[in-house]
């Protein structure tokens, strides 16, 4: 092996990165070569000065200054991370939570909203005599919806809302409902409805019956304030109690208490003053609240 | 060296996976436990101690960014040690070009090192003036490393100082064993060629 190649070989020779062949024949070459051995030795006493090099020490505030820019980088991260995977994880239970909690929250104000805005709507049904037989139609069809089954989240809703609206109008002013009832009754289909009703509503009726009843009657005339007097004439003469008079552009209500045994008499006495709309007059006791409210006869109708 | 970094393998790949889950303190721990050895190779490398304590900085920096692409096929630390490699490469790049565009004045300190005084620890030696040979020959040693190529200061930083294998040597700068001999030879030739210049005799 010629020097040269030795040479190039001494490094590897160092480190032990040769094969033992290879080393043998260094070995051999070295004992009698002196050029090689100084080589050799030259190198050996470089890396001894290399490796006698002091590590140097990290300044005490390194880690804290690597430490201080990972955190800044990292709280961005999370920023990322939340925006891609909390809607997955968290935020969407948090949505659905909410909806849920809006969605009950909705029901339980518009419950509890309800009464006030069946009590309202009071004063205008007692006016007009059509509006119970438009409630009669009402209240049937969203019972009948009951027994179909329907969605879990709607049946609570509408399962309850009869009975809300029922106990509305039967609880703080029972004798409207009863008017309404005893005035639709002879009606075809009146009683076979009734049936449809649940057990609670028509036990809640025959209770408020029991009490004063009420009864609105209509008259058609020409001349309404004549008719007006005629008519508080008529309930004198009966031993009606006039509770109070309304006047309106077109017509005028008379609200009063009269004996239902006379009550007979008084609608005869009306038809004379004018075209009286028939009412049912069954099965009525006791002192019954009248309201008559006289209409002008309007011109076509004549 | 090589056994001692085996050993800590498990215990870096513990702490990596819980990094990889966003775990800044267990990265805090990978820090003080490689900030040291990863300084001495920048420092090496670049030959000034401002520069190699950024180029640290910056390396982990990077590394936390990119431990989630990581793979452990290889150590971390072999990966983390690539990284400041490379950052030390590109920051001696850009003082390459900082040099030339000053066109080094005469008041520039020519591979003086004052860090290197600071850092030096107090030594046990009781002459004034053997510590000062010390220093004195270790600042030539340091000169004679700046001034080899790159390529060859790469190879002596990792395999002369930092006591690296082949194996891991040739990981870390992507290149074959091979090579790594090649290199070795020529830097370890260069090297002594200067520090006899220097020191007039070995």
């Amino acid at each position: 092996m010629e020097c040269a190649d030795i040479q190039k070989k001494l490094s590897a020779y160092i480190d032990d990165a040769i094969s033992p062949e290879e080393r043998m024949l260094i070995d051999e070459h070295l004992t009698s070569c002196q050029e090689c051995s100084v080589s050799l030795s030259d190198m050996r006493k470089t890396l001894e000065y290399i490796q006698k090099l002091e590590d140097i020490e990290p300044p005490p505030w390194l880690t804290q200054k690597v430490m201080a820019r990972i955190r800044l980088e990292a709280k961005p991260k999370r920023g990322i991370l939340q925006k891609l995977f909390y809607p997955l994880h968290i935020k969407l239970p948090i949505e659905a939570a909410a909806v849920f909690l809006i969605a009950v929250a909705a029901l339980y104000i518009f419950k509890t909203i309800q009464p006030e805005v069946k009590l309202t709507q009071m004063p205008s049904e007692e006016m007009k005599t059509q509006i119970p037989s438009q409630e009669k139609d009402r209240i049937p069809a969203i019972v009948e919806t009951e027994p179909v089954p329907s969605k879990p989240a709607e049946k609570p809703l509408f399962a309850k809302k009869p009975e809300v609206t029922e106990r509305v109008t039967e609880a703080p002013k029972a004798p409207p409902p009863v008017a309404k009832e005893d005035e639709t009754r002879p009606s075809a289909g009146a009683v076979a409805k009734d049936e449809q009703r649940t057990e609670v509503l028509s036990r809640a009726k025959a209770m408020a019956e029991r009490k004063e009843e009420r009864i609105s009657l209509t008259i058609n005339v020409k001349d309404i304030k004549t008719a007006g007097r005629e008519v508080e004439k008529a309930l004198m003469q009966l031993n009606g109690q006039i509770i109070r008079t309304e006047s309106f552009e077109n017509r005028e209500i008379i609200t009063a208490k009269l004996d239902s045994k006379k009550l007979k008499n008084f609608i005869d006495k009306l038809k004379l003053i004018g075209e009286v709309k028939e009412v049912a007059l069954d099965g009525l006791e006791g002192n019954i609240e009248i309201s008559i409210e006289i209409v002008k006869t309007s011109p076509h109708l004549q | 060296m090589k056994e001692k970094e085996q050993r800590t393998e498990d215990e870096d790949a513990q702490l990596v996976s819980l990094c990889k889950n966003g775990d800044v303190d267990a990265f805090e721990v990978l820090v003080k436990k490689h900030q040291k050895r990863m300084l001495n190779i920048a420092y090496r490398m670049i030959g000034s101690y401002e520069d190699a304590c950024e180029v640290v900085q910056d390396a982990f920096v990077s590394a936390f960014k990119g431990i989630k692409n990581f793979e452990e096929r290889a150590k971390f630390s072999t990966w983390l040690y690539t990284i400041v490699i490379n950052l030390s490469r590109n920051r001696l790049k850009q003082l390459e070009i900082k040099s030339h565009r000053e066109d080094s004045s005469l008041d520039d300190p020519v591979f003086t090192d004052d860090s290197q005084i600071t850092v030096e620890p107090a030594s046990d030696e009781p002459s004034v003036l053997e510590r000062l040979k010390k220093r004195d020959v270790q600042k030539k040693v340091q000169e004679c490393i700046h001034a080899l190529d790159n390529e060859s200061r790469e190879v002596i930083v990792l395999r002369d100082i930092q006591n690296f294998s082949y194996d891991e040597i040739s990981d870390m700068l992507k290149i074959p064993e091979g090579t790594v001999k090649s290199r070795l030879f020529r830097a370890r030739y260069s090297l002594k060629d200067c520090l006899k210049n220097v020191m007039g005799d070995l």
